[in-house]
């Protein structure tokens, strides 16, 4: 398959199960609502060594928001709900409830899995903490010195998929940022799906275990440094001078199947050899993403599939 | 409600008003049309049916239309657990009263007691309600534990006294003693509050957008935007239809802390118009 002189491999990529919160954070204003998720998103690209992953999913509309205010939507991915539970206490209580002017409400109230998160950060209260049922939620008011904090009690949690992606194979460096940057631009705001690494895009794309440092859990993919073509076995065709990656977490196959076949298409330029994605064979993940099959499929009815 | 379910027609207003706490849509729902007419009903001293007092038509459905004024019935809805009930007048006291699911709608005012004890459901007046509304019944120490109580225009004396974790909105005045001894939960008065208002409240919050006389046992603390009565206010807007004014959802509030004769956990929120 060929897409604006591009080839697309006949090839899939392999994701994860693993379990997502939708964080609504709202504020005064839209920047400082994005501010507060910038901070909460931070440092949260890659499940191996930051825990979970995030992202702004999309930037809200005051008529989006439970409190009427602008706001944003963050996507968390871990790999269980006590994961989540934990990684939502740290992460809003050092960067949604510091931040001036903020709430923080959950996003996915149909989940049939719920995390304490008002309920724990509660006790930096003091014991002047008081709560709200409103609607038959309940919520907590934490004191600080700005005037209170407003916190969903607990938070649903949902089986997700992590780990979607695909991989731009380009003649320059440039060529394949340029790329990348069309794609992510192409899904940035997709419902249910983030992008996690920074801009949304990957350098480092990594392989699991290390063929030499015992202990290491994830190394270079050396088969698509373009430096190593001459030391490794090689998985660049011939023309190809860098390599970036998309990795994509999403609420379900549909989401990153949707935003896959945008990112993809949008890829498809001057300067990129092909579109290919990464996969362990099919040994690793249980959701398998076909490229050809994304991309053969109209918009917004494309779905991944589970081997 | 659409249409269908069962419809009480009132006959002639009786000489004198009558206990129907009988009326309850999720009992009705297992009741054919007879049965249903069959139910004993008070006036007085003397047992009558509902049929003395309504002609039924329909049954087996917990979707209950009352087609008129009954400012008469008192009781309507009582401990009710599921369903819906419309009166489409008047009704007398004492609706809703320990209802626990469900939703009550008067078209037109609720009597006394409206929602006294309530725990759940939803209960909306179209009109004013009178004296104790989510209030406690005679005697107990706890009033309305739970639900949502709507009050379109004014209500009487002691709304939401003993409350505890129900959300109450009346749009208009409230008479004395709004939030007495409330023990938790939240009043929200879009009108004025008559005097006594949260005297010996532990942790209930009072919200008032009119004037409001504090009392000696409370103490000012700030003047802020509380985040959680514009959540509220947000939420009655989109879940009850309430046009609330923006001043009011976006606005600061006095905050009084009180009453300190008690836990000095709840709170007066007054709105502050500049």
């Amino acid at each position: 398959m060929e897409i604006r002189g591009v080839t697309i491999d006949d090839t899939f990529a392999e994701a994860f199960t693993m379990r997502a919160a939708r964080v609504v954070i709202t504020a005064r204003d839209a920047r400082w609502a994005r501010t507060a998720a910038l901070e909460l998103t931070g440092f949260a690209t890659s499940v191996i060594a930051c825990k979970c992953e995030a992202a702004i999913e999309r930037e809200l509309l005051a008529s989006e928001t439970p409190d009427g205010r602008p706001g944003v939507s963050v996507l968390v991915f871990t790999m269980d709900a006590e994961g989540m539970g934990k990684r939502l206490v740290e992460r809003i209580g050092q960067t949604v409830l510091t931040c001036p002017t903020t709430a923080c409400y959950d996003g996915l109230a149909g989940a049939g899995e719920r995390v304490a998160v008002g309920r724990a950060l509660r006790t930096f209260g003091d014991g002047f903490q008081a709560s709200k049922v409103i609607g038959g939620t309940r919520f907590w008011r934490i004191p600080v010195m700005e005037g209170e904090f407003l916190v969903q009690e607990t938070f649903g949690v949902q089986e997700a998929i992590g780990g979607g992606n695909f991989i731009i194979l380009a003649s320059s460096a440039d060529a394949a940022l340029e790329a990348a940057e069309a794609a992510v631009q192409a899904m940035a705001g997709m419902a249910g799906v983030i992008l996690p690494f920074p801009g949304g895009v990957a350098r480092s794309g990594s392989k699991v275990g290390s063929r030499r440092y015992r202990g290491t859990p994830a190394t270079t993919n050396d088969a698509f440094c373009p430096t190593l073509r001459a030391v490794t076995s090689t998985a660049l065709p011939d023309g190809v001078n860098a390599v970036l990656e998309i990795v994509l977490d999403g609420l379900d196959a549909a989401a990153i199947a949707n935003a896959t076949r945008a990112g993809v298409l949008a890829a498809c330029r001057d300067g990129v050899h092909g579109i290919t994605a990464g996969n362990y064979g099919g040994k690793l993940g249980p959701h398998h993403f076909h490229l050809r099959e994304i991309l053969a499929r109209p918009a917004g009815a494309s779905a991944g599939s589970a081997a | 409600m659409s249409e269908g379910g069962v419809v009480l027609t009132p006959r002639a207003p009786p000489g004198a008003s009558i206990e129907a706490e009988c009326i309850a849509p999720d009992r009705f729902a297992a009741l054919g049309e007879r049965e249903i007419a069959a139910l004993p009903v008070w006036q007085g001293a003397r047992m009558a049916t509902l049929g003395d007092f309504f002609a039924v038509r329909g049954g087996r459905d917990a979707r209950v239309r009352i087609d008129g004024d009954v400012p008469w019935a008192h009781g309507l809805g009582t401990a009710m657990g599921g369903g819906a009930l419309r009166i489409e007048g008047s009704v007398g006291h004492a609706i809703g009263a320990g209802m626990t699911a469900g939703a009550i709608e008067v078209r037109g005012d609720a009597g006394d007691d409206a929602g006294v004890a309530m725990a759940g459901g939803v209960l909306r007046s179209e009109g004013s309600a009178g004296d104790r509304l989510g209030a406690a019944r005679p005697g107990a120490s706890r009033g309305a534990t739970g639900g949502e109580i709507v009050v379109l225009r004014s209500a009487g004396a002691l709304v939401g006294a003993a409350a505890r974790r129900v959300l109450i909105v009346v749009c208009g005045d409230v008479g004395m003693g709004a939030g007495r001894a409330m023990i938790a939960g939240s009043l929200v008065v879009l009108g004025s509050a008559g005097a006594g208002a949260g005297r010996w409240s532990k942790r209930g919050t009072l919200v008032v957008v009119g004037s409001v006389a504090i009392a000696p046992t409370y103490r000012h603390a700030c003047t802020y935007e509380p985040p959680h009565v514009r959540l509220t206010l947000t939420y009655l807007r989109s879940r009850h239809a309430l046009a609330i004014d923006d001043r009011y959802v976006r606005g600061r509030y006095h905050r009084y802390s009180g009453d300190m004769a008690e836990l000095g956990r709840g709170e007066i929120l007054q709105w502050a118009a500049t």
